[in-house]
């Protein structure tokens, strides 16, 4: 009895440990059993499974195309079991679904297919096919979206707050087919979107003028402003020349007619020669000395120095053209902000039920 | 010594090379001469004016200088006869640093009495010569002395020795040739053991031109 008990536990265990699988698996049952029992024509049959695997299909992430493919087989074997009323229903869900899916005529008969397109152009819904992830420079480039429409319809395409209040107007009118939109990345005053979220909404309205269907993606929207150059340094310290003189000039002129004056004086001595007479020594001694004092006032300590200062000058000048291109070229840059768009997942609202 | 010498010229030609530009320089002066004789039998004193041309060719740090001076010069007081004063001088020099100049050459002088003969005085000298810009770089204060190494006089005293020297300043004009001069110069020759000496110094004020 225990070997009995345990070899069931291991079983249930064995069972339980690809449970994922195993739902898999049953859904591609399902529905490869239900086309299955559709070309047999055993359309009760057909249109249990295919029930029960749109509703596995329903909760699980599966691809739009498998489902809206569920959808048509469940709607042909609806409408072949002479339940009109559900095909329709079912043909709504996957204009619903998706607005460009067209029944494969190799495979479906003309009466379905005349059926589906005539919900088709009953049903007034809209899809919104959004790029990737995309950077636009506002108010430069566009972030351009297309939105496909089941049949043609009256349609009012603006983007929203999260909270729905209106952002932006982008279109309202008529589309036969689909429509190519696009967007500057502004909002309706022209400047940049100062929210981090919003929607994109698409409302269908049927010719009556009634709400058919609301149709809208979040958009998550990131401005990217451009890095800006860093300001140039300014001249340093070391490479600016003194604009004033210091005292060495004026030391070396006093020092220099000092010395050379002196050897004026001395050089009879200095020779061995005593008795000369010193009027043209001492002449030539005084004009030196004159002119000493002359360079010495010349290179008096503090005078401005021109040439230095029309030196330093031309590196300031240079400095401030640098600031000047610096300055303009950020004035570009930030006029360059760039906005990242991102898309989410569509949702559809119906206001009303079929 | 003579290694050592050898080694000097050697290095200074090489430098001289890397910087082969001839810069020939002129110059013209006036010199005030002041001829003072003192001899066993009194002292004889003369002054007057000469003029002085100059010219050297400047090859890296070597240069070629010779010039030559003419004038003539009267016994203080008016007595006495006048002399006729001319010096020639041709130098061969080398810079081995920026502010000093090493010359040697021979130098001659003669005075010329009417009537009577000429002194002729050649001494082969060796002189040196410091110099530098002391106002900005206009103006240049030099110092130079010589010493006679050998000497040939026609007098009657044997030669003891001779020195001399030059100091004064040189103006440049900023992006000119043109150059002035102010100095002062003099020369000092001893004979026969000091019983004769023979002393002309003198201001120089010249004009020149120079191609730097």
């Amino acid at each position: 009895m225990k070997r009995h008990v345990a070899w069931l536990c291991a079983l249930a265990c064995a069972a339980g440990a690809a449970p994922s699988r195993g739902q898999a698996q049953t859904a591609d049952t399902l529905f490869a059993t239900g086309v299955r029992a559709y070309k047999n024509l055993e359309f009760d049959l057909a249109a249990s499974l295919l029930r029960r695997d749109l509703a596995r299909r329903n909760v699980a992430a599966v691809p739009v195309a498998e489902r809206a493919r569920g959808l048509a087989y469940l709607g042909a074997a609806e409408w072949f079991r002479g339940r009109r009323d559900s095909a329709v229903v079912v043909f709504r869900r996957l204009v619903m679904l998706d607005p460009r899916y067209r029944p494969d005529r190799l495979i479906f008969p003309p009466e379905v297919t005349s059926a589906f397109d005539a919900v088709r152009l009953q049903t007034k819904t809209a899809l919104i096919v959004l790029p990737g992830d995309t950077a636009v420079v506002l108010g430069t480039t566009l972030y351009r979206f297309w939105i496909v429409v089941s049949s043609f319809q009256q349609i009012d395409v603006s983007l929203r707050y999260e909270d729905g209040a209106p952002f932006r107007p982008l279109y309202v009118g008529p589309v036969g087919d689909s429509l190519d939109m696009s967007w500057d990345g502004l909002d309706a005053a022209g400047g940049p979107p100062a929210v981090s979220r919003m929607v994109l909404r698409v409302l269908s309205r049927a010719p009556t003028g009634e709400l058919a269907s609301i149709v809208q993606v979040p958009l998550a929207v990131t401005l990217v402003p451009a890095d800006t150059l860093p300001w140039p340094p300014g001249p340093a310290a070391s490479d600016l020349l003194p604009e004033r003189a210091d005292g060495a000039a004026a030391k070396r002129a006093l020092l220099g007619g000092l010395l050379v004056s002196s050897a004026v004086l001395v050089l009879p001595a200095v020779v061995g020669e005593s008795d000369t007479p010193s009027e043209p020594r001492v002449a030539v001694a005084g004009t030196i000395g004159l002119a000493t004092a002359l360079g010495f006032i010349l290179h008096r300590p503090g005078r401005p120095l021109p040439d230095n200062v029309r030196a330093n000058q031309a590196q300031r000048d240079a400095w401030q053209q640098r600031i000047a291109s610096v300055t303009a070229e950020n004035a570009r840059r930030r006029r360059d902000v760039r906005l990242t768009v991102r898309g989410g997942e569509p949702t559809t609202i119906q206001p009303r039920g079929p | 010594m003579k290694r050592g010498l050898g080694v000097l010229v050697a290095a200074l030609a090489a430098s001289s090379i890397s910087a082969q530009t001839i810069r020939p320089v002129a110059n013209a002066a006036v010199v005030t001469a002041r001829v003072r004789s003192e001899l066993p039998a009194g002292t004889e004193e003369l002054s007057g004016t000469a003029l002085r041309g100059t010219g050297a060719v400047a090859f890296g740090r070597f240069h070629l200088l010779a010039s030559y001076l003419q004038g003539s010069v009267q016994p203080d007081g008016g007595a006495g006869q006048s002399r006729d004063l001319a010096e020639g001088t041709v130098l061969l020099g080398a810079v081995p640093f920026k502010w000093l100049t090493l010359e040697t050459g021979p130098y001659a002088r003669a005075y010329s009495t009417p009537g009577a003969t000429t002194q002729r005085w050649v001494f082969w000298e060796l002189r040196a010569r410091a110099a530098g810009a002391f106002i900005g770089s206009a103006v240049h204060g030099y110092a130079e002395l010589w010493r006679a190494l050998t000497a040939d006089v026609n007098v009657p005293e044997p030669f003891d020795h001779a020195e001399g020297g030059e100091a004064g300043m040189i103006v440049r004009l900023a992006r000119s040739p043109l150059e002035g001069r102010l100095a002062y110069r003099i020369d000092h020759v001893v004979l026969g053991g000091g019983s004769r000496t023979e002393t002309v110094d003198g201001v120089i004020i010249g004009i020149g031109v120079a191609w730097r």
